[in-house]
């Protein structure tokens, strides 16, 4: 537990110290949910029924582009093979490379949520079911993305494939966040949405790990 | 069980097992397809409601369930592959892939031709049609995949992992029409009280069934030998170069 610990403080400390790109993830995130005004129109109407899709595909594609870095710089230089050569399980690795992940992707994106529900003109009173969706969604987004990660360390070149292999992965989490919201506001209920999108999370929590550190043996062999 | 599957797990034996075993499915597939279709276009009520579009059905049904099976099929070679390193499974998921993704095509196309008349749309985004739809995202992504290996065996093994992870979708595609509020209709073949579909009906159904079950063993065989011999033939070519 102190070296999962260990290694989840190391990831922060080389993303504090500007090594890695997951800030540009963060500022990417608040871009391209600008985009969504400047491009359907600034009617205030439209954007309040498409403002819960807007920020959850933002949130989408910020952690596709920082998944894709997810191990791959570690894989690279060869720190990963050292980490696992001093006795720790891939598995626990895998986790603390997502939890690390998490803490500076996900975290920053559902803390920034409310004040951007502002800005594309989501009703402030449906910020918490935003958030909440956000807190639930996010961790699974991240520990859906390391398999497919980890694939792409195994090529040796990501991008577009990683994003395709990625993306019909993570629709049903995009769906149900983003359902949540819209359930919501049309009076619904969006809590049948939450417990699904409660769901995924625990399942992924037991299944990725493996899949993930398998898939980096891959690119051992 | 055990010494079919070790029998052929050589490949050139394989290789000949499929030679000799292709034509009989071909012919048993085009009996069954084409007595199925003249069950299915000339000898079957139309439907009191649908009228003849009903008949699109006896494609759709049959390649929707053959998405299902193919990829059922290949979540189980993933298993074989990863856990036993059967060095056929690999080539059969990699062949099976291709079918599967074209099954899917034909159901969701013939589903959206059948929807225009029927439902007075081409596509909506329901969860049963979304959840196929994924599925073929699915089945693009696996063949984009295993394809982007060098090495064929890290790209078997690639693929595998992504068929597992993928298999999360195969029960909501089943029982999506249960747990929410469709337009697709619910299941009427395959539920617990039986079926719920005139035997007119059933018959061009299972023909169909069958006959698209045949088509995939049929082109699995071929595919498979394509596969097999292609890497026959690098090897050759890889000896000529040695001995060169």
């Amino acid at each position: 537990m102190k070296l999962f610990f260990k290694l989840v403080f190391r990831d922060i400390h080389i993303v504090i110290r500007g090594a890695s790109d997951a800030g540009a993830a963060i500022l990417f995130y608040l871009l391209a949910i600008i985009m969504f005004p400047l491009a359907s129109g600034t009617d205030t109407n439209l954007l309040t029924t498409i403002a819960g899709g807007a920020i959850w595909m933002a949130a989408l594609f910020a952690s596709l582009l920082s998944l894709d870095r997810l191990f791959r710089s570690d894989f690279e230089d060869g720190s990963l093979e050292q980490i696992v050569l001093s006795g720790i399980s891939l598995e626990i690795i895998v986790l603390s490379k997502c939890f690390a992940h998490w803490l500076t992707n996900g975290l920053p994106i559902v803390l920034l949520s409310p004040i951007l529900s502002l800005i594309i003109g989501l009703d402030f009173q449906y910020w918490w079911i935003l958030a909440v969706t956000l807190l639930l969604g996010t961790p699974s987004l991240t520990l859906i993305g390391a398999t497919p990660a980890a694939l792409s360390c195994a090529i040796g070149k990501g991008g577009v494939l990683t994003a395709l292999v990625l993306l019909p992965l993570m629709l049903p989490v995009l769906i149900l966040g983003s359902g949540a919201i819209s359930a919501e506001i049309s009076g619904l209920g969006g809590k049948g949405h939450i417990y699904a999108l409660s769901a995924i999370f625990p399942i992924s929590l037991l299944i990725s790990p493996f899949l993930a550190s398998r898939s980096i043996r891959l690119g051992w062999e | 069980m055990n010494n079919i599957f070790n029998f052929l797990a050589n490949p050139s034996r394989f290789r000949i097992f499929a030679k000799n075993i292709y034509p009989f499915s071909l012919i048993i597939m085009l009996i069954f397809i084409f007595i199925g279709l003249w069950f299915g276009l000339f000898n079957s009520p139309p439907d009191y409601q649908q009228g003849e579009t009903v008949r699109i059905m006896y494609v759709h049904v049959p390649a929707a369930w053959m998405a299902m099976i193919v990829y059922f099929s290949m979540t189980v070679m993933s298993i074989f592959s990863l856990v036993w390193r059967h060095p056929l499974a690999d080539i059969l998921a990699k062949c099976s892939a291709p079918i599967g993704a074209m099954f899917t095509l034909i159901a969701l196309v013939t589903g959206s031709i059948w929807g225009k008349p029927t439902w007075g749309t081409w596509w909506v985004w329901d969860a049963r049609l979304t959840s196929v739809f994924i599925l073929f995202l699915i089945y693009m992504g696996h063949i984009v995949l295993v394809r982007a290996f060098e090495d064929e065996y890290k790209g078997a093994r690639a693929g595998a992992i992504l068929t597992l992870f993928g298999a999360f979708n195969l029960p909501i595609i089943k029982f999506s029409v249960d747990w929410w509020n469709t337009l697709h209709q619910p299941a009427s073949v395959i539920k617990l009280n039986g079926p719920s579909i005139h035997n007119d009906m059933m018959v061009p159904l299972i023909l169909m069934a069958f006959g698209f079950l045949f088509f995939y063993f049929s082109f699995l065989l071929i595919n498979a030998q394509t596969e097999l011999n292609h890497r026959k033939l690098k090897k050759l070519f890889i000896k000529q170069l040695n001995l060169n």
